[in-house]
């Protein structure tokens, strides 16, 4: 018998899973908000006609694809290799991933601890993390919200926090 | 700051620190081109939970991780030898040593050997010439450490192998690993850091690079240490003494002055007293002696000892006087805090007098033989 044992590396289901679940609704919702927030729209009016960018985990993922097509924003789904990422952001291990989006890191402090790499053009991997800030601002309370972003927006309307939680919501739920 | 005309500085090793950096281990490899790790360890030094902490970190990684956990303080090249071919026939492209001590020696002794191809590694010694990049070599430290894990340096069998190559590429340090089981492994640890990178920082063919490294340190362990060492589980304090043996080793790496290194060395490899603790008997002696010389600078140590305000509060005059005092009152609260847990001369550490004479002879051959053998007479009772 060997003194060296082989130990195949185990998994994380549900890390893994509450990641996945996360991205694919998150993927949606930019989806929705680039519809219903005017500032999401101008992100993306600024970013090239078929930009696209990828956000998951290495090294096997998962993953959520976003792209413009034709003026429209749209979920492309999660597997970056059928598609050319224009901007791909990395988080490093599935760990690293549920500590950010079960918000016990915000994205700032997280890049500032090395978990996430930068595929692409920087100002274009600017504009997408101001696009998921705003987007978590609608998504989440403002307690949890708070944990995941860099500032809290405090000059927002509570109009625009409503209708557009609730535009935002409905749309990604449905799909739309 | 004075700049110094000439000098040349290598610290080849990457530093990965804090929460969850084990997590990141399997990114790093691919990084390093290695996809197979072997994980070199002593279960009985690091304990299971170590082990385990380490292989879940590759959790979802699709990786196959070699292990072997028997690394005892007698490996010889035999076991290298060993390992070597298993390595070889298993396709391993990476090694990670988890521990200190003995574990990261034999783990780049046997990356020596595996990366050169030897033919066999009974025959690899500190004449070996190595003039090339070796394999990927990742270490882990837990709180057990020497702070040579960083360094360019392989103490094996007895023998000191010295290459930059040596020196690990990344060093993970995670605070799940760090925390002690008890004051004296980390008062150890501490003290072995300290030790290196006061010697470090002081000496002669100091260069502003290494004293970025032995500042650090020197500053880490005396603002931490004490909290260390009063709750071993505390884990910032105890990151930050791994962080400081960390930064002694690349520091010591580069320095030429290593008396209290050699003391400490020859007793551990004599008696398995961990190197920190002899180190820190030692320490007021030495830097005493450094003083009188007049060679080494001193006063430098006082910066990182007290700060900026008490620092300037300090004529130029006084600042060597004033390190040793500070220094002297840092050892005597960590030894009131640990009480007969932290031997404070070689009788209470239990070195019998029968070995210190194989001792004595062992420190004879050094070219400072007789200076260190003073110093060993000062620290017997």
């Amino acid at each position: 018998m060997s003194i060296v044992k082989d130990i195949p590396s185990a998994k994380k289901p549900l890390k893994r899973a509450y990641v996945g679940i996360f991205l694919w609704f998150t993927g949606r919702a930019i989806q929705a908000a680039a519809k219903v927030d005017k500032e999401v729209k101008k992100e993306f009016d600024n970013l090239p006609d078929d930009f696209t960018f990828s956000l998951g985990c290495l090294p096997n993922g998962p993953w959520m694809v976003i792209g413009k097509r034709n003026g429209a924003v749209k979920y492309l789904g999660g597997n970056p290799s059928q598609h050319k990422v224009h901007v791909r952001l990395a988080i490093k291990s599935v760990d690293a991933a549920f500590l950010i989006l079960s918000f016990q890191e915000s994205t700032a402090l997280a890049t500032a601890r090395n978990r996430l790499i930068t595929d692409g053009e920087v100002p274009y991997a600017l504009a997408v993390i101001r696009i998921l800030d705003i987007v978590e601002v609608y998504l989440l309370p403002k307690i949890i919200a708070g944990l995941a972003v860099k500032r809290y927006p405090k000059q927002w309307s509570a109009g625009r926090k409503l209708g557009g939680r609730i535009g935002i919501y409905a749309r990604t739920i449905l799909g739309i | 700051m004075n700049s110094v005309p000439v000098f040349a500085f290598t610290c080849p090793v990457k530093t990965n620190s804090g929460n969850k950096a084990l997590e990141h281990l399997p990114v790093e490899l691919a990084g390093l081109n290695a996809c197979r790790p072997l994980i070199i360890t002593s279960a009985k030094a690091v304990g299971r939970k170590a082990v385990r902490t380490l292989q879940n970190a590759f959790g979802d990684s699709g990786m196959t991780l070699g292990l072997f956990d028997g690394v005892t303080k007698t490996a010889d090249l035999g076991l290298i030898e060993h390992l070597k071919n298993i390595c070889l026939e298993k396709k391993y492209d990476a090694i990670i040593a988890l521990g200190g001590y003995d574990i990261v020696d034999a783990a780049k002794v046997l990356n020596l050997a595996v990366s050169l191809d030897t033919a066999d590694a009974h025959k690899l010694s500190p004449e070996t010439p190595v003039r090339r990049h070796l394999s990927p070599l990742v270490v882990v430290p837990t709180a057990a450490a020497s702070g040579l894990e960083t360094s360019k340096f392989a103490h094996f069998s007895r023998r000191i192998y010295s290459s930059e190559y040596l020196a690990p590429n990344l060093v993970v340090i995670d605070p799940r690993l760090t925390r002690a089981a008890d004051g004296k492994t980390i008062a150890a640890t501490g003290l072995a850091a300290l030790g290196r990178a006061a010697e470090s920082h002081i000496s002669a063919d100091a260069n502003p690079f290494r004293d970025a490294y032995s500042f650090a340190a020197i500053r880490f362990v005396k603002e931490n240490l004490p909290a260390a060492v009063i709750k071993p589980a505390d884990k910032k304090a105890s990151l930050a003494i791994l962080n400081a043996a960390s930064m002694s080793g690349c520091a010591a790496s580069d320095a030429n002055s290593a008396r209290l290194h050699k003391l400490g060395q020859v007793f551990y490899e004599m008696q398995h007293i961990p190197q920190g603790v002899i180190m820190g008997m030692c320490l007021p002696h030495v830097l005493g002696d450094y003083l009188q010389e007049g060679i080494n600078d001193l006063a430098s140590l006082l910066l990182p000892l007290v700060g900026e305000d008490e620092f300037s509060r300090t004529p130029a005059a006084k600042r060597a006087d004033a390190a040793l005092a500070v220094l002297g009152r840092f050892l005597a609260d960590l030894y009131g805090a640990l009480g007969k847990d932290l031997p404070r001369n070689l009788r209470e550490a239990g070195v019998p007098g029968y070995i210190m004479e194989d001792i004595l002879d062992v420190l004879d051959k050094d070219n400072e033989g007789p200076y260190l053998r003073t110093v060993v007479e000062r620290i017997a009772e």
